[in-house]
């Protein structure tokens, strides 16, 4: 299951994603919880919540991050 | 300065002074500090990359002396853009005595990884935990002493847009650059195990009460959502809009345009006419097209209610953290020009002046969309100088046809996107872009802000206009336009159908892109030539000042050609109108 795939509101753990020290700088690494804000069409980014901060992610990134899916509110 | 750019100068620090840095995270509010403590106004924006070079100045605290520099934010101290470099190298140079690290308290986790890599250096630290008024609205509440101990360095709780916790910082600063405790700190630590100390550091500090949502919360949030973002993005336009051509229309009316007519012009004449009353100087100077009468009204009365109202719109704008939304909209829309969504902010900047908007993409990682967005911005995009023009001469005659011009630099913005795209050769870098907090606006900092920027528009405007009219009214009065006129003939009134006299526009345009409109209101048009002789201003060569800073940031040969590409095209383009139109008139 990749992170650009995941519907609207779901939340989501991080298990595996690309080497790109920004990815890391903006606080998103393996473990971390975070869950899906808006899909923009026509191949656009996706924007996912990371504790209270937005982040906003192209397809190309979101489409190589897998995570799996978790149930809301944990966090 | 050109325009609102900032310069780097050279940073020369006494003997006895000390050399602060400034770092941090981007749009924590370092430049905030900075205008703060040393009273020279920098600018700063609600999102990241507002800094893309270095500042200094001096402070003051007792009776000690010191430098401080201001840099762009970085995420770590692995540079990733140009701008990004500058601020590392800063901290590599190693003769900094303090360093000032900025934190958002409202982002915790990511702000303390960089405190630590900061702390690793092994240079005297002082924190600052910024955004403490933000962090409180939230919910967020932090242990100033607890994390104090775990940093093992000074931590001052800041707000520093209301000079919250200043003097305690500068006292902080001080105390450090005089201990002489060596840090020879120089440990390495792995990545994993730095967020691991990160984590045990905000679980022990950090406490978070859950609270609803605020309104900006939700407006924020919707405002990324395209079912509601789109709607939301329009009717910010359409109001923007409203201010800048309504507001600016009325503004004109009822004072800058009576108030320079009927006392500031008379007042010069009347000065003048002590001295010389006619002849070849009289009307240079005074004359019906003279520099102290055109030379006035054209910047004052024109053209500066609107430059100073988009900057209002436009300032609000940014502090809001608005534009970075409209950056995720736009994304996979600028994507085909070649540049990623990010690069919306330079090109709404363009729509202020040329210059900030050129410098304001270092922040970019990818060299082609350095260029393609600098390139556009000078084509396309009509400086708010420029747009006050347009509506004096369009908005006058009709609506419709500003709407058209418009409309005609947009199409030209994406047409020229998807050549560049092709041409330049390069990558864009996918979208990777924080989204701030919506916050309302400090007042306070807006009014700065906005009169920062109308100031620098009245001084860098009227000396190139009053020198440039006064010229052309020299002209006049030797008798050598007549002859430049009849020489470029074929050009203006062949190809592009416009009385010879419309020279002036092609030559002052030069100078300024308003003076490349400005000259055709004397001219008595119809709305053909009206539109067409706007189209040729819109895509003219960018200024003199914007060619300068082109220069400086791609050099010598991409400068000239962008200048040689964007004349051919305004002529190309001016001219295809008025054929085509006329061609279809005579079939009609
Ligand atoms: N509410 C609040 N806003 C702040 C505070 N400090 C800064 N700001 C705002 O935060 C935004 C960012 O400030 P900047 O000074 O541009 O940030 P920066 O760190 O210089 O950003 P870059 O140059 O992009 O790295 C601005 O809109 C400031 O007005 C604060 O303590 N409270
Ligand atoms: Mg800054």
């Amino acid at each position: 299951m990749f992170l650009y795939d995941l519907k609207k509101e779901q939340a989501c753990r991080i298990e595996q994603l690309p080497t790109i020290p920004l990815l890391n700088s903006l606080g998103l690494r393996e473990g971390m919880n975070v869950s899906i804000k808006s899909h923009q069409p026509l191949g656009g980014p996706i924007v996912i919540q990371i504790g209270r901060r937005s982040v906003a992610v192209a397809k190309d990134i979101a489409e190589e991050i897998s995570v799996e899916k978790i149930e809301k509110n944990i966090s | 300065m050109d325009c609102h750019g900032v310069e780097e100068e050279k940073i020369e620090v006494g003997r006895d002074e000390l050399k602060i840095l400034l770092m941090g995270n981007p749009n924590v509010g370092k430049s905030v500090f900075f205008s703060k403590l040393t009273g020279r106004e920098v600018m700063s924006s609600n999102y990241s990359g507002t800094t893309v070079s270095y500042t200094h100045g001096k402070m003051q605290y007792s009776d000690k002396q010191a430098t401080l520099i201001d840099v762009p934010g970085t995420y770590s101290l692995k540079a990733t853009s140009p701008a990004e470099e500058v601020a590392v190298d800063f901290l590599q140079d190693g003769e900094v005595d303090v360093v000032v690290c900025v934190l958002d308290a409202t982002n915790l986790e990511r702000n303390l990884n960089f405190a630590l890599q900061v702390k690793e250096f092994g240079l005297p630290v002082v924190f600052a935990l910024n955004l403490i008024d933000v962090a409180q609205n939230q919910g967020v509440s932090i242990d100033v002493d607890r994390l104090e101990e775990e940093l093992e360095r000074p931590v001052i709780p800041t707000v520093a847009i209301r000079n919250v916790g200043m003097k305690e910082l500068l006292e902080e600063v001080w105390k450090a650059s005089a201990d002489q405790t060596q840090f020879n700190e120089q440990v390495s630590v792995t990545e994993d195990e730095r967020w691991q100390a990160v984590g045990r550091i905000v679980e022990e500090v950090q406490e978070v009460e859950h609270r609803h949502p605020t309104f900006l919360e939700k407006l924020g949030d919707l405002a990324v959502k395209p079912v509601t973002g789109i709607p939301i993005a329009c009717l910010v336009l359409l109001i923007a809009l409203v201010i800048v051509v309504g507001g600016g229309k009325g503004l004109r009316a009822v004072f800058f345009l009576p108030f320079v007519d009927n006392i500031v012009v008379p007042f010069f004449r009347s000065i003048v006419s002590i001295f010389i009353t006619e002849g070849l100087l009289f009307n240079v100077l005074v004359g019906e097209y003279g520099a102290l009468v055109k030379g006035i009204e054209w910047p004052f009365a024109l053209v500066l209610p609107y430059v100073f109202l988009f900057y209002i719109v436009l300032s609000f704008l940014e502090d809001s953290g608005y534009l970075p939304r409209v950056a995720v909209l736009l994304d996979s829309t600028l994507r085909k020009l070649g540049i990623q969504g990010g690069n919306i902010v330079p090109l709404i900047m363009g729509y202020g002046c040329a210059i900030p908007a050129i410098l304001g993409t270092r922040a970019n990682t990818s060299p082609k969309e350095r260029l393609v967005t600098s390139s556009l911005v000078v084509l396309a995009v009509p400086c708010s100088a420029q747009a006050g023009a347009f509506v004096a001469l369009l908005g006058d005659h009709s609506i419709l046809a500003l709407v058209l011009v418009y409309l005609i630099s947009l199409a030209g913005l994406l047409l020229a996107g998807v050549i560049l795209n092709k041409v330049i050769p390069g990558k864009s870098d996918p979208m990777l872009l924080e989204i701030p907090h919506l916050l309302l606006p400090d007042r306070e900092a807006l009014f700065k802000k906005i009169w920062l920027r109308t100031k620098s528009f009245m001084i860098e405007a009227e000396m190139p206009i009053l020198l440039g009219v006064g010229f052309a009214a020299l002209l006049v009065e030797a008798g050598l336009l007549e002859s430049i006129n009849s020489y470029l003939a074929p050009l203006t009134t062949g190809w592009l159908g416009l009385p010879t006299e419309a020279t002036m526009g092609l030559m002052l345009g030069i100078i300024r892109r308003e003076l490349a409109v400005l000259p055709l209101l004397e001219l008595d048009l119809s709305t053909l030539q009206i539109v067409v002789g706007s189209v040729v201003a819109l895509f003219y060569i960018p200024c003199i000042s914007a060619l300068g800073v082109l220069i400086k940031e791609f050099g010598v040969k991409i400068a000239i050609t962008i200048g040689f590409v964007t004349t051919f095209i305004a002529i190309f383009a001016g001219g295809l109108i008025n054929q085509v139109v006329s061609f279809i008139g005579i079939l009609l």
